[in-house]
């Protein structure tokens, strides 16, 4: 693909993060002020208060009411992240950016009125230590949690946008104070250049677009009438792609993994060595009708052609609803001759002994999976609990032991691939 | 140290073969035949304390007999871990292993495990119940069967729970799980992608059912001015309190309620309780999902004979297809018993 963008991702390793008095990095390690962090999310009427707590692996300690999380990043020069909430409409991924890798900013927090239905923030838990440890990729980085509590006149929808910007804005902040500090690495984004002897890779990057709750938002906008459409690997690298989605914590895709997108990076790496990537296409999943199901997924096929793909990986967020959405992609794409590859999680039941996939169509015939969503966790009693004394249903207290839905693991099924389980026969 | 029960037949414990088949249930201390080559497997965390030796045709003359008396001395022993055979393509001694390790398993809650091959009878019947790992069809196998036997063992004594399947060698039991893997997913999808390009073979990591045969629909209803019509709807709508506990999703239960009670519409007024759409809608009215409004004035039409006195519901969300099958036919059984003729499902 030839295109004016090129990005250089310079990443900061931070070994271990502290509290103290005033926010930066010095020899991989961060020290954040909760003097300056507090000052940034209280500056927004709409939170209450804010414990600013560090949360690292390996530790008897547990978060809970997770909401979304992300990477401290940064700029050099030119350009912004998190565009449409920070920064004004303007197209990133391109020129430089800074991570600090190894560091999440993670949002606790319950909501000022009573949810029904489908659209709510449903309970979200990680674990540090132990064998629990691995249904969530943050028990494996140092996590700066802002444990918030909402003002309790406004309503839900309000203070959900007021979660997002306090999480954004403090990952930028930190990450300004960090950019300053020596790189570990630099990752070029730029993919106009391609080897004709190797096959040619598309991502297909499905978004959950549901409604308020359960809406992914594509510089600082829901995506409900979104046709499928391409997006730089470098905008997803810069922020472009930011998460409200709370319903079902286990399949979520988080700001920090869209910053992060493992499948993003692996194709990054691999450009020119064993394959070209050729191009990213967003879809919006949770279509409502079959027309409109069958409408995306025509027109993403039809978009990978024109990327002149042979290959297509496809995510998705969600679950059975949007399942159908990916698998009718890959069924057009398979039809059209381009072969797939699909990341899919499991629902077999508590038990494991039903059908794992809740639609599939006869071309999937290559499905990566990453575990089961029925799976009950037994949690064990752990030391130290951040966000709450109790879980969402007010009784429970959070220090354990009780048992766990799957579904509320954070990212415990991370349909972007961030997280370690996978399906096995037994 | 682990302590372990082994049950043999006749011909492991060297009493002999197809002629001694009848030879008496037997205890004897210790390790004896393949125990021995257990006893090294285990490598100092476990022994054989006891070993328990039963004639194939005995065995199956009464079975229910011999497993109370080999029961019985296992229990007076209170072993860590119960192993039986290998007993590889062998029919009878393999349903006898099998047999002995469900009751030990399932009556007195202590883990057992045998070893067979597995096209043998055993693999069949009880693939779902007990620990078996795989073995080759003679005893030509047994240094390796003797091996995953031990192994697995350990593991399930040490309390550390199965691994897959595959990594155990053993049997699968029908049933999938979640487990720690190494290799990321991004490189698990990109090589299996590549893999596919190159026409090279790849594994899928879940395998395609074999596509469900389509439903046939019911005939048509020839004059549906006679028809009985039942409304049913998978949009989790049920009175306040929810009555019956249907779960807001992976659903095992379904109700009816009457229609009369839907239409008053007050104390108790009704809700969904489905987690998997927005219901806001259908709590501000409820005909929006179970279009009650437009039956019933289809009724005084005369469009239709008679609506249904009752409307059917559970959750469609996350439902297995186990209990999605089972509610259907439980509700279709109804409807049947009390005359419907046709249905109106609503879906969410």
């Amino acid at each position: 693909m030839k295109q004016p963008f090129q990005l250089d991702v310079h990443t900061i390793e931070i070994d271990d993060v502290r509290l103290g008095e005033s926010t930066g990095v010095s020899d991989g390690n961060l020290t954040v002020s909760v003097d300056e962090v507090s000052k940034i999310v209280l500056e927004d009427h709409r939170i209450a208060a804010v414990d600013v707590e560090i949360v690292r692996p390996g530790e008897s300690a547990r978060i809970v009411h997770c909401l979304d999380a992300a990477e401290p990043r940064a700029k050099i020069g030119e350009g912004s992240v998190f565009p449409g909430f920070l920064a004004d409409m303007e197209t990133v991924g391109t020129g430089e950016t800074v991570r600090l890798a190894g560091v999440s900013v993670l949002t606790s927090s319950r909501y000022p009125q009573p949810f029904s239905g489908l659209l709510q923030a449903r309970e979200a838990v990680v674990d540090m230590s132990g064998p629990t440890a691995a249904y969530s990729p943050f028990s494996r980085i140092q996590n700066v949690v802002l444990a918030m509590t909402p003002n309790p006149d406004i309503e839900n929808e309000d203070y959900d946008d007021a979660v997002r910007r306090a999480t954004l804005k403090v990952a930028e902040f930190i990450g300004n104070r960090g950019a300053g500090a020596g790189y570990d690495s630099t990752d070029r984004f730029d993919f106009s250049e391609s080897n004709p002897e190797l096959p040619n890779v598309a991502y297909f990057y499905q978004l959950q677009g549901q409604g308020n709750m359960a809406d992914t938002y594509l510089y600082g906008r829901v995506i409900h009438n979104l046709v499928p459409t391409l997006i730089h690997p470098g905008e997803v690298m810069d922020g472009a792609i930011v998460s409200g989605v709370y319903v079902y914590s286990c399949y979520k895709n988080p700001t920090y993994l869209h910053q992060n997108n493992p499948i993003i990076w692996e194709l990054q790496a691999r450009h020119g060595r064993d394959l070209n990537f050729v191009g990213v296409i967003i879809n919006r999943g949770h279509n409502y009708t079959q027309e409109d199901k069958e409408r995306s997924s025509h027109w993403a096929a039809k978009l990978a052609g024109m990327l002149e793909a042979d290959g297509v990986v496809l995510t998705a967020e969600g679950g059975g609803n949007s399942a159908i959405d990916m698998m009718l992609a890959c069924q057009y794409m398979e039809q059209a001759g381009i072969k797939t590859t699909v990341i899919s999680s499991e629902a077999a039941g508590a038990d494991g002994y039903d059908f794992p996939l809740f639609y599939t169509v006869p071309e999937a015939d290559a499905i990566v999976s990453i575990g089961s969503e029925d799976e009950i966790v037994a949690m064990p009693e752990v030391e130290r609990v951040v966000g709450d004394e109790h879980l969402l249903d007010g009784e429970t207290p959070a220090k354990g032991p009780f048992d766990l839905k799957m579904y509320f693991q954070y990212c415990g099924t991370n349909q972007l691939g961030g997280n370690v389980l996978t399906g096995k026969v037994f | 140290m682990i302590r372990v029960v082994h049950y043999i037949n006749q011909f492991f414990a060297g009493i002999g073969g197809e002629d001694k088949a009848d030879a008496p249930f037997e205890v004897r201390e210790g390790a004896v035949g393949p125990g021995r080559a257990l006893d090294m497997a285990f490598d100092g965390e476990a022994e054989i304390v006891r070993t328990l030796v039963c004639g194939d045709n005995e065995f199956h003359a009464d079975p229910e007999g011999n497993l109370e008396a080999i029961l019985a001395a296992i229990a007076e022993t209170a072993p860590d871990l119960v192993l039986a055979g290998p007993a590889f393509n062998a029919g009878r001694y393999g349903l006898a292993c099998a047999a002995v390790c469900a009751a030990v398993s399932e009556d007195l809650g202590i883990p057992a495990v045998t070893g067979v091959f597995p096209e043998a009878p055993a693999v069949d019947m009880y693939r779902t119940r007990i620990v078996m790992v795989e073995t080759g069809n003679s005893a030509a196998g047994m240094k390796a069967a003797v091996e995953r036997l031990a192994a697995v063992g350990l593991e399930l004594a040490g309390g550390e729970g199965l691994k897959p399947a595959a990594e155990d060698g053993r049997i699968p039991m029908g049933y999938r799980a979640n487990s720690v893997i190494e290799t990321p997913v991004a490189t698990r999808a990109l090589d299996m992608l590549m893999a596919k390009l190159n026409g090279e073979e790849f594994v899928s990591e879940v395998e395609l059912p074999e596509q469900a045969e389509p439903v046939p629909p019911a005939p048509a209803i020839t004059d549906l001015s006679t028809a009985k019509v039942a409304l049913i709807t998978e949009g989790g709508l049920v009175p306040e309190g929810n009555p019956d506990r249907i779960e807001s999703s992976s659903a095992t239960r379904w109700a009816r309620y009457p229609i009369t009670m839907l239409a008053k519409n007050d104390d108790p007024a009704f809700k969904s309780v489905h987690a998997g759409y927005d219901s806001r809608w259908v709590n501000e009215d409820p005909n929006r999902l179970v279009p009650l409004d437009a039956a019933l004035a289809l009724e005084e039409e005369g469009v239709i004979g008679s609506l249904h006195e009752y409307f059917y519901v559970t959750t469609g969300n996350g439902t297995t297809v186990t209990h999605a099958e089972r509610m259907g036919t439980e509700i279709a059984k109804q409807l049947i018993a009390d005359g419907v003729q046709a249905a109106i499902l609503t879906s969410t």
